[in-house]
Formats: structure tokens, C-alpha cells, sequence
């Protein structure tokens, strides 16, 4: 996986080139200012904290959408000068609306963050933080991530033949990297929710458990996990009971990282997405496409199909999740170990 | 003030200590009015480390400031003169859960409702959590002496403390209290620790009495056209026979805040009071709610609603969760601020009190409200003020002044609560003002180069407005 930064910074702006960055004291933030008022309403109760699967990741308070806020507001007293670092922690963000929902002050943090990004971008601050990157050496310009991308974030330029991600309306939902055939589209990790951090994940949980059955549960952060979310259990086992692990959208979750759950001892595998209408990736429509061919291959090597399970919860159904759980584990309980 | 943030690198890893701009802004704020940044902030995950900090800071003359969730509502957690914040949330492990001991030992950095979370399976609970408990963490819990909606029935922080590890300003680690409920003389140095803000040490460990969980709840909410009858009310149930585990005051602009934004089609009246009971049998519960029912009808309620049903509750019950954020929206143009914000009075002086919160904030020209978990006497309000304009700065000043007036004529006390600090100091410094130099005393002795979390409680600047930048834009 490269490194390498994406060459273009966003939108509006020619590719290849890169806006030179503004002294900070001359950005106007045009776009940040309407949302003055709002952030004054904020009463930074922080009771967002624990619905953000980026704090979750981190525990560092810059990375909470009450931290965000902060910046946004410093940004626009001046008190927060605009950085490199800055403009990467405003390009941090899943867009899942948790916090938004969550705000009994009814402010939006998303789309303040959306303004603040554009405002950044707009002055040479271009973070690249959970976007998509595409590494152009490796990609063939097949433009099956831009027709992946329900936030109309991926163009590709017929002429110079580039995929070009425009970061404010990349919401990191990483379904465009699992679409991508040749492993070009990527997402910075440190969050928990790239490819290889799900399957550190699997593994760790399938090698802290013993007995009981191994089922791995691949949920989507709109359904919200159960069990402890900010706090741990001294003894490791007890850490992640039912195995759930917080992909952000099941459109995240591959038919690799499934079988390779399998490959690691899992008994069953679940996967928890929104009902089909209600996913703004339309992640549940590609996860349910991949349970049914995995299923199928399942079949084929003489395994069970049903230790592959697609659940839907809307929002907020958390003890509909712990019960599905329960009995997804109790009837994997009775197949044994594959 | 020289830090040598390679040292402290040193002692937690480089990954846990932060001291850029952006980060520091951010550790600057709580849900108080205040803002000061700290020069860095460090993460420790082992007490060894919480003590070679501490060290560290002590020979350096370097303000320690202990940060749970930075959910506190009077600046606990502003570090007012810079120096090193120490962000507990690493330490955050629930070391041992004992049915048979009816006790738990936990990290400070634990959220109280993870705690209850993992309580249970175990048929036990923690019943202080407060309404912050998604986010507050135990550590901050005990250092405020929180105590949450269920107080009326299960005491406040302090009853559930048996002990704790606190590391002491010299670096030193002591264990105070003991595993069990019956402690006799000596001094009671873990309950020092509780309500002490941080100002005395910091809190590595706790022992937690727990309760075993109710088996059967009920709730209900009586409507009022008159404040003064819903105070009654409160009031009489609180001198019956009964005692409920929640009993609830929500007034009419917090009706009107909830309505507007949460869309909740409660009934514009004056107050509304909500109630619970629990316990073992059904039928003392479903009598306890019946007799609490003839008292608000007795104080010319309607439309008492109740129900057991969870769904039937968390609707009822939903709105108070909610309460404090969406007084944000009550009317455009101002701003909801936590000010004067958790009083207690004699039980007999709810209805007085809460009359007293709305014609002070009508004087003052801002809006001030009245609710809270006033079966303790607990009083909440919130200044909703246009935050920008500097004459409303005057205003709430002296709405402040005022209701701490009242509330110390009556035998009130400053904070119930959400604690002192620096927004509440001042009043407070006037309630205590006989035991004031005692506490210095105990300050001086435990921390005698002043650097656990410097100038709060009675060491805090007389005049709250200006005593670190107002987290507003507006120039005083």
C-alpha cells in the first residue's frame, strides 16, 4: 500500500495542482461563519463522545465531535491557528451522524465539519485524514469506484485518465476501497476500520477466546455496539465477549476478510447493517450481495451457509443486536467449530 | 514555567503526551463558561506513572490538572494557570466486580454507565451514576461528589466511596478507607477526597459499594397549572412515608425548550413533576406509586400518568434525560449556560425556591429556569442569556449573586452537585466563609507547593466572569 499522498487536493481545482497555502490570519472562512450561532449553542456537554467510532479508536478528546467543534470555533475567533495538522483532524470524520443525532442542542456537527473542510481546502489546508486516496500507479482507471460512490466524492478525467477524490464530500465510508479491484483506492489507518486493522481485530478477538463460540460479528456504527464503550475489563477475555467489531459500513467488509475469519477459527459470522433503504453507501445492498456469493462458496467447500448471517438493525436497536447475537452464538453453539 | 515535555515523553511513551495548539485548545474547555489552555497533556495508564508525573511536577512547581471526560459544568478541569492536564480516560479498567463483598474496584477513567453496563449480569448496579454517567467517568464522579437522579433513594458519590487509592502531590500513593461498609474513628480521609475537585490528590483506584438491582419499576408525571402546588407536592412526598427513587421537577420553560426541540407534545403547563419507585414486589411498588398519585392529586394535579412498561418509562422519562441541552433551543438569540446551576434548599423551600430562580432571572433580563432532582432539595437552573452582548455578562452576575443570596438565607447550599470550581467560588467562598482558612490549612499540609489543580474552591478568583477568558466571543 502506498503512502504517497494524492495529488489532488479537492475541488474545483485543475488537477495535479495545489493551492498555495494562505497566511492564516487573511482566511475569511466564509463558509465556517454562517454556523457562528450554532456553535455558540453548543453547551459541550460531551455526551457525543460515545457515539463517535473515531474517539472510540483513539480516546484522545480532539478526535470527538465536541473536539472538532472546537477547532471550528477556534478557527473562527482566530484562536485555533490553521495548520497542517489542524486541517488533518477536520478531514477526520465517518459522517455516521451519531453525533448529530445524539445533540439534544440539535446542532449538526457533520456539516459544520463539511464547511471547515471546504473553507481549508479553499486556502491551501487540504487534510487527507479518513478520505479516500488513490494511488495512481497502481490504478487502472476502470472507474468502478466512482460508480461505487453514493457521495459523488470520485471523478475520473477521461483526458488525463485520473480518479480524483474530492475530500469534502468523501465521507470515508471505504466502500470505494473495497471495490477496487487492483487495491489503488486506500484510507489512512489508526481508526480501526481499514482492512487490515478488521482483520487485527478478528484475530485478536478469536485468540483472546477460548470455548465458547467463536462468532465474529462485523457491525456497522449506525447500529451502535453493545456492551462497554469507553471503558475495559481487566481480564482480556472479557474485553469483547460477543466478538463485535465496529467496521463502520458493511460495505467495509469483504468476501476476503469473512473467509479469512473463517480461516482463523471463526465459527460464524455476522454481519450487522442498516435496513436496506436506510444505508447512505448502499453498503448493506453490497455486504447482502457478498454474504449470498460467500454463502454459496461455503456450500461448494461442504461447510454450512448459515454460519455466514446478515442481520439489518436501524439505528439505535441495540437490544434487537445483543439478541441476534445471542442466538446467531446459540445456534452456532450447536455446529461446532468448522 | 518550564516544561520538559521530553521528560514526560519519557514516562508515558511519546504517544501520550500531546502539547500542539490544536490539542491544547481543546483540553481548554469543559461544559463550563471558562477556557484556559494547558501547556500539555499527558495519558498515563499505570498509577507508576500518575506518580512519576506527579514527582516530576512537584520538583518543577508545575500544576497537575486530573481530567475525567472534561464533563464538568464549573471549570474543574480549566486549568486556570496552565501546566500539565492529566487525561485519565487510559485508565480506565474494571479491576475486579465482588457479588460477595457487594463491592466493585474500578480505574478513574471508567464511565459510570459502562460500569453499570457491566454490573449487570451480575444483578448489581452503581445508582450514582449521573445523568453525564455516558461519559462521566468515576474518577470525576467522586472528585465532584456526584450524585444523579436517584440520590432521593441511594445517597449521593459519597455513600458509595469505601476506599481509594489516591497518589498524593509528593508522588507518594496511599490507600485510604477498606473493603468494607463498617469503618469507625480515624479520620475519614477517603471521603476528604470526595468533593475535593482534584485539590488534594489524585484519585487512582476506588472500591464502590454496590446495590443489587430493583426488580419491579414504575414512573409516573403529574402535570401542574401552578408551580407553587408542583413544590408542594415535592415537598409532601418527600416528608411521607414513601420514598421514591427519582422524583423529578421540569417547569415551564423547560417545557417549552423540550417541546421545540425534541418535539415531545408535553402539556404547556406551569411544572410537571416525574416520579419512580422500585423495590422487590410488585404490589409495595404499585402501592408506593398510589399513594405518591394521591399526594399530587391532593396538590390539585392532573393527567397523572404511570406506567411500568421500559418503553412506557424511557418516554416519560426521556425528556429530563435530554433536559439541559435542549434548554439551547428554548429561544433564538440566547444561549444556554450552566450558572448558578445546582443549588440545594430545605425540602420545604422547592416551591419558594424555584419562584424565586424565575422572578431573579426576569429582574436580571435573562431567562433562568427551574428543575432538577428536587427530592434532595436539588435545584437545577441554567442562565439562557445572549452570551455575546457584555451587559448580559452584568446581568447574570448579579442574577448569581442574587439566587445564592436566597439560597443562603434558607440554609441553602451553593452546589448540590456539579461542584465548585471557579464559576460557583465566589458564592460559595460566602457560604463557607468560618471554614475557609480550616480548608486552606488541609490544602496547605497536603499539597504545600500548590500545584493539584491551583486556585479553585476557596483558592479560586472572586469574581467568576473574569476569572479565565468566557468561552464566548464577547469582549468584557
Amino acid at each position: 500500500m502506498t503512502t504517497e499522498k494524492a495529488r489532488v487536493p479537492g475541488r474545483a481545482m485543475p488537477l495535479g495542482a495545489r493551492k498555495p497555502l494562505v497566511d492564516p490570519r487573511e482566511i475569511e472562512f466564509s463558509r465556517l461563519k454562517k454556523w457562528a450561532s450554532e456553535l455558540n449553542l453548543c453547551i459541550r456537554c460531551g455526551y457525543c463522545y460515545e457515539h463517535c467510532p473515531l474517539y472510540r479508536a483513539s480516546s484522545w478528546e480532539i478526535d470527538t465531535p465536541r473536539g472538532r467543534l472546537l477547532l471550528a470555533y477556534g478557527l473562527l475567533t482566530g484562536e485555533v491557528e490553521p495548520s497542517p495538522y489542524v486541517a488533518e483532524k477536520m478531514f477526520e470524520c465517518f459522517y455516521c451522524g451519531n453525533c448529530s443525532r445524539s445533540c439534544s442542542a440539535k446542532v449538526s456537527p457533520t456539516d459544520i465539519f463539511t464547511d471547515a473542510r471546504a473553507d481549508l481546502l479553499d486556502s491551501g489546508y487540504a487534510g487527507e485524514g479518513t478520505t479516500a486516496r488513490n494511488d495512481e500507479k497502481l490504478c487502472m482507471a476502470c472507474g468502478r469506484c466512482v460508480s461505487a460512490c453514493k457521495a459523488q466524492a470520485l471523478t475520473l478525467d477521461m483526458g488525463s485518465m485520473r480518479v480524483a477524490v474530492d475530500r469534502v464530500k468523501c465521507k470515508g465510508c471505504g466502500v470505494c476501497v473495497v471495490e477496487c479491484p487492483v487495491g489503488a483506492m486506500s484510507q489512512r489507518a489508526g481508526f480501526g476500520v481499514t482492512r487490515e486493522e478488521l482483520s487485527a481485530a478478528v484475530q485478536s478477538y478469536l485468540r483472546g477466546i477460548n470455548g465458547s463460540p467463536k462468532v465474529v460479528v462485523f457491525c456497522c456504527s449506525w447500529s451502535m455496539t453493545p456492551g462497554l464503550q469507553l471503558s475495559r475489563m481487566e481480564s482480556a477475555g472479557a474485553v469483547n465477549a460477543s466478538g463485535v467489531i465496529v467496521s463502520v459500513c458493511s460495505g467495509r467488509v469483504d468476501p476476503g476478510l469473512i473467509l479469512d475469519a473463517f480461516h482463523q477459527g471463526a465459527w460464524g459470522v455476522m454481519i450487522a447493517c442498516c435496513p436496506l433503504d436506510e444505508c447512505e453507501h448502499d453498503g448493506n445492498y453490497r455486504a447482502r450481495e457478498r454474504c449470498v456469493s460467500v454463502g454459496r462458496l461455503l456450500d461448494v467447500l461442504g461447510f454450512q451457509a448459515e454460519r455466514l448471517r446478515l442481520e439489518h438493525f436501524a439505528t439505535g436497536e441495540v437490544q434487537k443486536l445483543k439478541n441476534a447475537v445471542k442466538s446467531f452464538a446459540g445456534e452456532m453453539a450447536s455446529l461446532g467449530p468448522i | 514555567m518550564e516544561i520538559d515535555v521530553r521528560r514526560l515523553q519519557e514516562i508515558v511513551g511519546e504517544e501520550d503526551v500531546r502539547d500542539n495548539a490544536a490539542d491544547l485548545y481543546v483540553y481548554g474547555s469543559d461544559a463550563s463558561v471558562h477556557e484556559a489552555n494547558p501547556s500539555v497533556v499527558v495519558r498515563p495508564e499505570t498509577v507508576e506513572e500518575v506518580q512519576a508525573i506527579v514527582r516530576y511536577a512537584n520538583a518543577q512547581l508545575v500544576p497537575v490538572i486530573a481530567r475525567g471526560a472534561g464533563s464538568g459544568a464549573s471549570g474543574q478541569a480549566v486549568p486556570i494557570d496552565g501546566g500539565i492536564v492529566m487525561d485519565f480516560k487510559r485508565m480506565n479498567r474494571i479491576k475486579a466486580i465482588r457479588p460477595r463483598d457487594v463491592l466493585c474496584k474500578v480505574e478513574p477513567g471508567v464511565v459510570c454507565d459502562d460500569l453499570n453496563r457491566a454490573l449487570q449480569p451480575h444483578g448489581l448496579w452503581f445508582p450514582s451514576a449521573p445523568e453525564s454517567g455516558r461519559i462521566a467517568t468515576i474518577g470525576g464522579t467522586i472528585a465532584n461528589n456526584g450524585s444523579g437522579v436517584r440520590a432521593i433513594k441511594y445517597g449521593t458519590m459519597r455513600d458509595y466511596v469505601l476506599g481509594m487509592k489516591v497518589v498524593l502531590a509528593n508522588g507518594d500513593m496511599v490507600t485510604l478507607g477498606a473493603d468494607t461498609r463498617a469503618q469507625a474513628s480515624g479520620y475519614q480521609l477517603d471521603r476528604l477526597m470526595v468533593g475535593s475537585e482534584g485539590t488534594l490528590g489524585l484519585i487512582v483506584e476506588a472500591t464502590l459499594l454496590l446495590r443489587p438491582l430493583p426488580r419491579f419499576k414504575a414512573m409516573g408525571m403529574a402535570k401542574f397549572s401552578e408551580l407553587e402546588d408542583a413544590g408542594e407536592t415535592i415537598s409532601d412526598i418527600v416528608a411521607s412515608e414513601v420514598t421514591p427513587s427519582l422524583l423529578e421537577l421540569v417547569d415551564d420553560i423547560a417545557i417549552t425548550a423540550l417541546n421545540k426541540t425534541l418535539n415531545m407534545n408535553l402539556p404547556q403547563v406551569e411544572a410537571i413533576v416525574v416520579y419512580e419507585c422500585d423495590g422487590r414486589m410488585k404490589e409495595a411498588v404499585d402501592y408506593d406509586m398510589a399513594t405518591i398519585k394521591e399526594i399530587c392529586e391532593k396538590n390539585n394535579a392532573f393527567g397523572v400518568e404511570m406506567g411500568s412498561d421500559p418503553k412506557e418509562m424511557e418516554r416519560i422519562y426521556s425528556g429530563r434525560k435530554k433536559l439541559f441541552a435542549a434548554l439551547s433551543r428554548y429561544r433564538e438569540g440566547l444561549v444556554c449556560t450552566s450558572l448558578a446551576d445546582d443549588m440545594a434548599v430545605p425540602s420545604s423551600k422547592i416551591a419558594e425556591c424555584a419562584r424565586k430562580i424565575h422572578e431573579i432571572g426576569e429582574r436580571n433580563r435573562v431567562v433562568m429556569n427551574a428543575y432538577g432532582h428536587c427530592g434532595i432539595g436539588l435545584l437545577h437552573t441554567k442562565i439562557l442569556m445572549e452570551a455575546t452582548r457584555k451587559e448580559q455578562w452584568e446581568d447574570a452576575r448579579r442574577a448569581v449573586d442574587e439566587v445564592y443570596e436566597y439560597v443562603r438565607s434558607v440554609g441553602g447550599t451553593t452546589s448540590g452537585e456539579h461542584g465548585i470550581a471557579l464559576s460557583k467560588a465566589p458564592a460559595w467562598k460566602k457560604e463557607k466563609a468560618d471554614s475557609l482558612q480550616m480548608m486552606k490549612a488541609i490544602k496547605a499540609a497536603l499539597d504545600p507547593n500548590n500545584i493539584l489543580n491551583p486556585h479553585k474552591l476557596m483558592d479560586a478568583p472572586d469574581d467568576w466572569v473574569t476569572a479565565t477568558k468566557l468561552r464566548y466571543p464577547v469582549k468584557l
